[in-house]
């Protein structure tokens, strides 16, 4: 772990950097390098996403910006500091399915953040109804997670990440659950809020559609040992719309991910 | 709706149909109405058992034994089933263990409960505390091993302490299956005090139980059988009821 005193000027709010980045893992057999020498750098307010097929450490990865997971080598610092341990005021985590907990409402599930940090009833309850505001869920407050439908459920994830702020949201295949129409309606959902806030987005994903209809950037990774094989600029103009699924160079794009992809699998 | 009710009334009408038989057999005859008083007679025996001091005396006693037994057991094999729960090494040692002994039936070793402790309170408390603590730890390893990785990355990720993990997501993950745990572990526990008091005891609603069977006062064991049915009905029903207003947690 690096001392934290090193005084250097704070990067800008939502700046990622990762440095020659390592992961081995242990086991009683056997070492496995997960990562390999990943480095990236994601200035504030893009939103990159992180492909690959299974096993190339994209997940890890983001649990390591997360600060759930420490690498074996190299640096990552978020907003100029490195990340030893979860730190909720600067990244927030959205999971895949079922990381709702089943005994609270929606509302509570949404303050469930400021709720360990002990912010008052009033407070928590007011940014936890512009949260749910802000992911289209007003007035399903009370609601608990057994009465909300999927995509609802990924809505109050998306709010429980954004809840105190922090200027980076990281996603780990948080629609890979849901049925292809509900994923479609999520991925402009989340454009507009992303559009709203200004934040920093990593986003892991597996589908290749998702990852360049969403993204400014888009990182390829591949396994055994992970590491980045490509990083493509998505320069397709904003707001995106489903008429560019079909065009040229949304196409192109596309194909260049599969050919990596389809060498490592 | 209309079938819920309809259940219930089948329900009922059973009950009350098994105390009518009961009363036709032994009001005809037919089973000789000195081994099987009738089921009137037996009420009204119960009845009067209640305004007994000695009989409120007995139940006293019989009831400290069991929330006494049950207060130590289910703290005590709730934090022992946790720690083999939370350690992978110590689980994989001590949970085959658990289940030779869990198989084993308690009451073989009263005797030895006897020998240690002599007749009296710590024998039954003794016993009823060994009769449960076998099912409170499996099922408090079974609760743990019910809280979801992810509820648990949940809470680290937004910087829980071990403490706010703890009250914020073992316990409620967990309350559902222990709350069933609880109910499980008061049959065993009452089983234990029960058993203890009828085989060598000075008092306590077993002993008088066991003696009103000895000297064939069937009216009385009876009387005796159907209190304390109902009491391990009523408890039973209270945990249950408590159980379904948190079902929706089980999701």
């Amino acid at each position: 772990m690096q001392p934290l005193a090193n005084i250097t000027p704070l990067k800008p709010a939502g700046a990622i950097e990762v440095r020659n980045v390592g992961q081995i893992f242990k086991t009683t057999t056997q070492d496995v390098t997960a990562l390999e020498d990943v480095s990236l750098d994601v200035k504030p307010g893009r939103f990159v996403v992180l492909v690959g097929p299974s096993g190339c450490g994209k997940s890890t990865l983001l649990m390591m910006m997360a600060g759930l997971r420490q690498q074996t080598s190299g640096t990552i610092t978020i907003s100029g500091a490195p990340i030893p341990e979860p730190d909720p005021n600067r990244v927030g985590v959205v999971f895949q399915e079922a990381s709702l907990f089943p005994w609270l409402t929606a509302e509570e599930n949404v303050e469930f953040p400021l709720a360990l940090r002990r912010v008052s009833k009033d407070e928590r309850r007011a940014k936890a109804q512009d949260a749910l505001k802000l992911v289209g869920l007003d007035g399903f407050g009370k609601r608990h997670p057994h009465e909300l439908s999927g995509g609802m459920k990924q809505r109050v994830s998306i709010a429980r990440g954004l809840v105190q702020d922090p200027p980076v949201l990281l996603m780990d295949e948080p629609f890979a659950a849901l049925d292809e129409q509900t994923r479609m309606t999520m991925g402009d959902e989340l454009l507009r809020i992303w559009a709203a806030t200004g934040k920093t987005v990593v986003f892991v994903t597996h589908s290749l559609t998702e990852a360049v209809y969403l993204a400014d950037e888009v990182i390829v990774m591949s396994p055994r040992p992970g590491r980045i094989v490509d990083q493509l600029q998505v320069s397709l103009p904003r707001p995106r719309t489903y008429e560019m699924l079909s065009g040229d160079a949304f196409g192109t794009l596309r194909d260049r991910i599969w050919r990596h992809i389809r060498k490592s699998a | 709706m209309q079938s819920g009710l309809a259940v219930k009334a089948t329900r009922v009408g059973i009950v009350v149909a098994l105390f009518a038989i009961w009363e036709m057999l032994s009001r005809t005859g037919i089973v000789n109405p000195r081994l099987l008083p009738s089921a009137s007679d037996t009420l009204a025996t119960l009845g009067d058992l209640l305004q007994r001091a000695s009989v409120r005396k007995d139940l006293a006693v019989t009831a400290t034994e069991v929330v006494t037994a049950f207060a130590l057991a289910v703290p005590v094999g709730a934090m022992i089933g946790f720690l083999i729960a939370e350690n992978k090494y110590f689980s994989d040692v001590a949970k085959p263990l658990l289940f030779f002994a869990f198989s084993i039936p308690k009451s073989i070793f009263l005797p030895m409960f006897i020998l240690v402790f002599g007749v009296g309170f710590a024998q039954k408390v003794g016993f009823g505390f060994f009769s449960t603590i076998f099912i409170v730890i499996m099922s408090t390893t079974t609760a743990v091993e019910s809280v979801k990785v992810e509820h648990l990355t949940v809470a680290r990720s937004y910087g829980a302490t071990p403490m706010q993990t703890a009250f914020r997501v073992y316990l409620p993950s967990m309350l559902p299956v222990l709350l069933e745990a609880l109910r499980i572990s008061m049959i065993f526990n009452l089983t234990g005090v029960i058993l203890a008091e009828m085989y060598a005891s000075r008092d306590g609603i077993g002993h008088q139980i066991a003696t009103w069977g000895e000297n064939f006062q069937m009216k009385q064991l009876l009387a005796g059988v159907v209190m304390i049915a109902v009491i391990a009905i009523a408890f039973n029903e209270l945990v249950r009821w408590v159980e379904t207003r948190c079902s929706h947690w089980r999701t």
